[in-house]
């Protein structure tokens, strides 16, 4: 059975969420410690700044035990007390759960910023890794690469990832419908505080120029220092705007700094060439009226924000659109796990069917057969492989049927065992058979037979 | 040549050119995926469609293409169409065809269905006139296109203004694109307008013409000429470029439609009523030069 134990935003604080993240050194440690732990066939480790959890397959019969495990290797792996420190925070995820909760994170059905598609490459990440470290071998590495397929579904039939869903994304985006490509633009910083550092990250990549001007110049320049930006005194402010095309304002005064006779000058200056500013402080620090000049453009935190929401809204809508989809694949793959837990009866079955004949055959042939030539031996072995076939179709298509419709085949088949005296074969011998990882992480639902693309 | 081929010509490119408006009408209206990059390329298609219609209706005609006012509407249109097909490879002004392309439709149905009678000028072998017909020809493609990049800046600079991020304003390109292409298009314009208004003036003198509507051709020409002119000197020498140099813009190309507008009402006067048929050897005359009905 698939298993998810973990802890993620929604259940957790950030205090508890980094004790228990594996970074790049550590994934390999805790992945191989799960991996070698006698409850787990399968392992995956998922870390990400909003989530951690572990996705296994357990033995069968041992859901309990596998569940204990992993608790067990996340709290020592946190250096937490299982039951004080870890267990309130902790979810855990069985059978048909599970399977959904991995499609619904892959497909960022359960992301804090609802389509965000960062979670998809760590999830990849984490499947890469548990491949290198031998920890996916069948059943589960068929799931999460399924769940690739699923996200990319969602993602290609929904609208869940359109819009823009972040302060700095919507500012980059304006940035776009005003200027079209900014790689030749020029930014210009008005304060060193961290809003004007993320905002301007995204709006100053393939920037021409990214000038901080702050009235420390002492933090204009640590900050310049760490993205590739260079300080200016606070005096050259004006002088500054003359060259910049977007301004991002983050500074703590309580009165505009930017005012409309000074982008007045600016835009003379500027020969009417198109400026942008983006205002997140709060007060404001660009006086609302400059938005009325010609070929300027002020955006302030509220604007910005009006279209966060805008954003988010219209992925929520595409919520239940999304969740069909994911119920659908996991009914798909549910269906197809359903069918491998009758295979080892199916296969026993024709290899015992098999014996029996052709056992019978090569009696005949050494006795009272002997006679018969080899063409004649051929057509009779062929005649066997032939009524074989006839004989077991019906009972292998119902059993098969049965199983994915949902039914409880098991007890059909441990039935077929007792009428027909079938050994048990290990379930996940024909597992592993019949249902190879294809593809790798690529998400492009490459699979095994059974299951739809 | 057969007048066949030339009706064929004609249904195809008709069809292009009205394929391409629809998607474009759907695209702004957001209704089809697709639409954003079929229709520029129907465009694309249309425009040797077009040269072909042009080519091929002439020879069954027996007469230049640009003897007509529609006729050589129709060829501006074409050029317009071409440039455009040219242009959106460098600016991403692929929204421009919302306008060229039911403007090169409406240009080429007009070539056919609308009277076309093409008088038999006084001095039209003058030899400057091939010049002037050629220069505003393309002058007016150029501008047609410079017109329909600021209608475009202007409604996308409302919404920047409005803050008004929905519909439209995603599907149109970005608005320092739209303002260089306007500008860039007025630039490779203005000389040939400038061309089409000397030589026009040099033919005007030539043939002694002086009556109120060929002055107010006149006028409406210098007017729009000097409409141009600002634009450019002006975003030159104090910055006037975005709103104010899209309002210049849009007015000059006015001017230039009424200049137009008044050789259509003269043809049609010189012409007489509106033709009926369609069919170009209903339209051919003898004399190849006078012409009802038009290619």
């Amino acid at each position: 059975m698939i298993l998810v134990v973990g802890l993620s935003h929604k259940t957790a604080p950030v205090e508890v969420r980094e004790r228990l993240s594996a970074g790049a050194e550590a994934l390999p440690v805790v992945l191989s410690r799960l991996a070698a732990r006698d409850e787990l066939q399968e392992v995956m480790f998922l870390s990400t700044c909003n989530r951690v959890e572990v996705v296994a397959l357990a033995r069968d019969h041992g859901v309990d035990t596998a569940l204990r495990a992993i608790r067990e290797e996340l709290a020592r792996h946190g250096g937490l007390s299982q039951e004080a420190e870890l267990a309130p925070f902790l979810y855990d995820k069985r059978g048909d759960e599970a399977v959904e909760h991995t499609f619904r994170v892959a497909a960022s059905l359960d992301s804090m910023v609802l389509g965000e598609p960062q979670i998809l490459g760590q999830v990849k990440d984490a499947y890469d890794a548990a491949m290198a470290a031998g920890a996916l071998k069948g059943m589960l590495g068929r799931c999460v690469n399924r769940a690739f397929a699923v996200a990319k579904r969602v993602r290609t039939e929904t609208a869940i990832g359109a819009g823009t869903v972040s302060i700095a994304s919507v500012a980059v985006d304006l940035a776009r419908h005003i200027f079209g490509d900014l790689d030749n633009h020029a930014v210009l910083l008005l304060g060193a505080g961290e809003m004007a550092e993320a905002a301007a990250k995204s709006l100053s990549k393939g920037a021409r120029a990214v000038r901080i001007c702050n009235r420390s110049f002492e933090r204009a320049a640590a900050l310049a220092a760490t993205m590739h930006a260079s300080a200016t005194p606070w005096d050259q402010l004006e002088q500054e705007m003359i060259q910049a095309d977007v301004v991002v304002a983050s500074t703590a005064s309580r009165t505009p700094i930017v005012t409309h006779d000074m982008v007045k000058r600016v835009m003379k200056a500027r020969k009417g060439r198109t400026l942008f500013f983006v205002d997140i402080a709060v007060p404001r620090n660009i006086d609302p009226s400059v938005h009325s000049l010609d070929n300027v453009f002020v955006y302030n935190v509220d604007d910005l924000e009006k279209e966060v929401a805008r954003g988010l809204k219209a992925r929520h809508a595409e919520l239940a659109s999304a969740e069909k989809i994911v119920a659908d694949e996991v009914a798909q793959f549910l269906s197809w796990t359903r069918g491998l837990q009758v295979q080892p009866t199916v296969v026993a079955m024709r290899t015992k069917t098999h014996a029996v004949l052709f056992g019978e055959l090569e009696r005949s042939l050494a006795g009272r057969l002997k006679h018969l030539p080899e063409g004649d031996r051929a057509a009779l072995g062929q005649m066997l492989e032939s009524a074989v076939n006839k004989l077991l179709h019906a009972p292998t298509t119902r059993l098969k049927a049965r199983a994915s419709e949902g039914e409880d085949a098991g007890e059909l088949a441990s039935v077929m065992r007792f009428l027909f005296d079938l050994k048990e074969i290990p379930a996940e011998h024909d597992r592993d058979k019949q249902s190879p990882v294809e593809g790798g992480a690529d998400g492009d639902g490459k699979g095994g037979e059974g299951l739809p693309h | 040549m057969s007048p066949d081929l030339a009706d064929l010509l004609f249904a195809a490119t008709a069809a292009v050119y009205l394929g391409a408006s629809v998607l474009f009408v759907l695209f702004l209206l957001g209704r089809a995926e697709g639409a954003a990059a079929w229709a520029p390329r129907l465009v694309a298609l249309g425009v040797p469609l077009h040269a072909a219609q042009i080519v091929v209706s002439s020879l069954v005609l027996h007469v230049c293409p640009v003897q007509g006012i529609h006729f050589a509407m129709s060829v501006a249109s074409l050029l317009a169409a071409a440039v455009y097909v040219v242009a959106r490879m460098r600016f991403r002004i692929d929204v421009v065809g919302a306008v060229v392309a039911p403007l090169a439709l409406t240009f080429l149905l007009a070539s056919r269905l609308v009277g076309a009678g093409m008088s038999n000028v006084r001095g039209f072998r003058s030899a400057v006139l091939p010049f002037h017909v050629a220069a505003n020809l393309l002058g007016v493609a150029l501008f047609t296109l410079a017109f329909a990049a600021a209608v475009a800046y202007l409604v996308q600079e409302r919404r920047l203004k409005q803050k008004r991020f929905e519909g439209v304003m995603q599907r149109l390109p970005p608005l320092d694109a739209l303002d260089r292409a306007e500008h860039r298009f007025i630039v490779a314009g203005f000389p040939l307008l400038t061309i089409g208004i000397l030589t026009g003036t040099l033919w005007a003198k030539e043939v002694e013409a002086g009556g109120a509507a060929e002055m107010a051709r006149a006028a409406f020409g210098y007017v729009s000429w000097a409409l141009f002119g600002m634009v450019l000197l002006l975003r030159a020498a104090a910055g006037w470029r975005g709103r104010r140099a899209a309002y210049g813009t849009i007015a000059g190309f006015g001017f230039a439609v009424l200049v137009l507008l008044l050789y259509l009402a003269r043809d049609a006067a010189a012409g007489g009523t509106v033709a009926t048929e369609v069919s170009p050897q209903a339209s051919r005359q003898p004399d190849g030069l006078t012409i009802r009905g038009g290619p």
